[in-house]
């Protein structure tokens, strides 16, 4: 009979305890697996922003600030700007949907200049251009919905009195999953001014390529030094810099949750080592016993050890899996907010969630470890006595 | 089964005093004892509550130390050896048969009986014969599943027997072995005792503990204690004061 075997029986003695020690573990590590993705899938956006030479130049009020369209013509005739394309966010809605993908307008001409990363069959983009209300949209969101090329997507403005009836001319293959659809500019302010809407001509942000790195300070101050005593004032800044703007909006809330889960920890340790220390409790008797007929303490100590961790790591297991498998699903029904897969969001964390259940175990495990270990072989079999 | 030669000497007990120590008290268990056994040799321990039975089959069987003399079993001195050679010695030359069995719960009456062979280099194979071995000298071969709350007390008593001499032991300490039984139990483990110790296959030296009048007088030798000293002995039925 090995130990492990022994460890195992004693895990099943009273399966209720630790059934519920183990959820307790589980779910913890769960919440904290979906934590972490959603932080990590942001930095993992910014990480990947900073790998391209854009910029982003936009009002300096922010989303909510004009950018007239002709800025778009002024940026690309920038000394190193190889590309530029009004990039407006649309927020539509699709049949009883709200924000089912992300829709820009854009400029059709341009825009795969300016993301050359991303693969297009050269009759699609053809198609894309010259179909007004045709769109291109991630290949993700096309299998994901069963669309192909020809379908029509009707797309219920939210933010602009406008609906969009768009035409699929086109699907793109991207590295990442941007979970997002392009459609034309001209479209949508064609039938903004048919509303008579206030805002029309607006570029909304302008993502430009730049021809190389060493240039983006310069084309950046460029930009803002051109608008900056202008109407409409740009900000302009990096990929990377737009992205961490959006990171950064969670301002402190990341430090809480890194910090909400270091306490989870610590609390999770304190109930595993409830639980531990009540099962030894339980078992003094035995364990004295099992002292008398000659095992050594070291052995004493790894089986309670190996107990605590067991535990701990069936935790670790389920919370960790139940996590990437609640990613997965936000994955495949919110990849607005959670575009990428399970282990570009989680990576190694999925090794550190094991390991944190692992060192869980031993925490809460040492000192009943240590006591039954220590224990008076006497005084153990006097309990019953 | 038997390790040592006949009428070897297997325990020596000298001038052993034990106290314990509760809080700023010192309470004195054992004062002066004296005690030899040979190979063979059936002792009972008998004495009111509080008189250092238990207290000296402790101390013979590696469990606990004296505060002064000598405990000398099987030619180890007990009492100037460490708690990790104490494990190893009482794993190699003591089986324990306790009162209430103390079986492990989760674990089959085999797995029970084949837990102090852990501690061994045994192979499986090696392993499986001594515990059925074992199983059959106690009778319960066709129990070997059976977990603990599948049998009745006294065949939880045999099992707990069956891991007790597994391993061969020269010593076997009982402390109160019919205690929690009825008297046809009690009487079929003091059968299977007397067996351990007469028959020459085992030839086990024993040392129990009983209040139970009848189980000492399966005893060859039976020592009464009183406040930590010997009071009287009884060897083949002849009675002499040993007060010390």
């Amino acid at each position: 009979m090995k130990t492990f075997k022994y460890i195992w029986r004693n895990i099943r003695r009273n399966p209720i305890r630790s059934l519920l020690t183990i959820m307790s573990v589980g779910f913890s590590l769960a919440l904290m697996t979906v934590l972490y993705g959603f932080l990590e899938s942001q930095e993992t956006r910014k990480n990947s922003a900073a790998q391209a030479n854009r910029i982003v130049v936009m009002n300096i009020q922010g989303f909510s600030g004009r950018l007239p369209i002709s800025c778009v013509d002024e940026v690309r005739s920038t000394k190193f700007v190889a590309a530029a394309v009004p990039f407006a966010w649309f927020g539509g809605s699709y049949q009883d949907e709200q924000m089912p993908f992300a829709q820009f307008a854009t400029d059709p001409e341009s825009v795969f200049d300016v993301w050359p990363e991303y693969t297009i069959p050269p009759e699609q983009l053809e198609a894309f251009k010259t179909n007004r209300q045709g769109c291109v949209l991630d290949r993700r969101i096309a299998e994901r919905r069963g669309w192909k090329v020809g379908d029509r997507v009707p797309l219920k403005g939210a933010i602009y009195p406008f609906d969009l009836d768009l035409e699929i001319s086109g699907i793109f293959d991207s590295p990442k999953n941007t979970d997002s659809l392009y459609f034309h500019w001209d479209y949508l302010n064609e039938g903004l001014r048919q509303q008579d809407y206030a805002n029309i001509d607006n570029s909304g942000t302008i993502f430009a390529r730049i021809s190389s790195p060493d240039s983006i300070p310069t084309v950046i101050k460029s930009i803002d030094d051109k608008y900056g005593s202008s109407d409409t004032p740009t900000r302009s800044q990096t990929e990377a810099a737009f992205f961490q703007m959006f990171v950064d909006m969670l301002g402190n809330v990341q430090v809480l949750i890194r910090n909400i889960g270091l306490a989870v920890v610590f609390s999770l340790s304190l109930v595993t080592a409830n639980s531990m220390a009540m099962a030894m409790r339980e078992r003094v008797t035995e364990i004295a016993v099992l002292k008398a007929i000659g095992f050594p303490r070291s052995r004493v100590l790894f089986m309670v050890l190996g107990e605590a961790c067991t535990i701990a790591m069936l935790g670790g297991f389920l919370g960790v899996g139940m996590g990437c498998l609640f990613l997965q699903g936000m994955n495949r029904l919110m990849p607005q907010f959670f575009p990428f897969t399970v282990m570009e969001m989680l990576g190694p964390w999925i090794g550190y969630g094991l390991i944190a259940a692992a060192v869980l175990g031993l925490i809460s495990g040492i000192v009943p470890a240590i006591r039954a270990a220590q224990m008076s072989v006497i005084d153990g079999l006097r309990r019953i006595a | 089964m038997s390790n040592l030669n006949a009428d070897e000497t297997v325990v020596v007990v000298r001038d052993v005093c034990k106290e314990f120590h509760r809080d700023q008290l010192t309470i004195p268990v054992l004062s002066g004892i004296n005690l030899e056994l040979s190979t063979g040799d059936y002792l009972a321990l008998m004495g009111p509550s509080g008189s250092g039975k238990t207290t000296l089959l402790n101390l013979i069987a590696g469990l606990d130390r004296p505060t002064s003399g000598d405990v000398i079993v099987c030619g180890q001195n007990l009492g100037q050896s460490s708690e990790g050679e104490l494990s190893k010695w009482r794993s190699r030359h003591v089986g324990f048969i306790f009162q209430m069995y103390n079986l492990i719960p989760v674990l089959t009456a085999y797995e029970n009986v084949e837990l102090p062979l852990t501690l061994t280099s045994l192979s499986r194979r090696d392993r499986d014969d001594h515990v059925k071995a074992a199983l059959e000298v106690v009778g319960l071969q066709d129990r070997m599943d059976h977990y603990p709350r599948q049998l009745s007390g006294g065949q939880e008593q045999r099992v707990a027997i069956a891991r007790a001499i597994v391993t061969d032991p020269t010593l076997l300490v009982a402390d109160e072995p019919t205690g929690d039984l009825d008297a046809k139990s009690a009487a079929e483990i003091l059968d299977l005792m007397h067996r351990l110790n007469t028959e020459k296959e085992f030839r086990k030296t024993i040392v129990m503990v009983t209040h139970d009048p009848n189980a000492a007088d399966r005893a060859r030798r039976i020592l009464h204690l009183e406040k930590g000293l010997l009071v009287s002995e009884v060897t083949d039925n002849r009675t002499r004061a040993t007060v010390q």
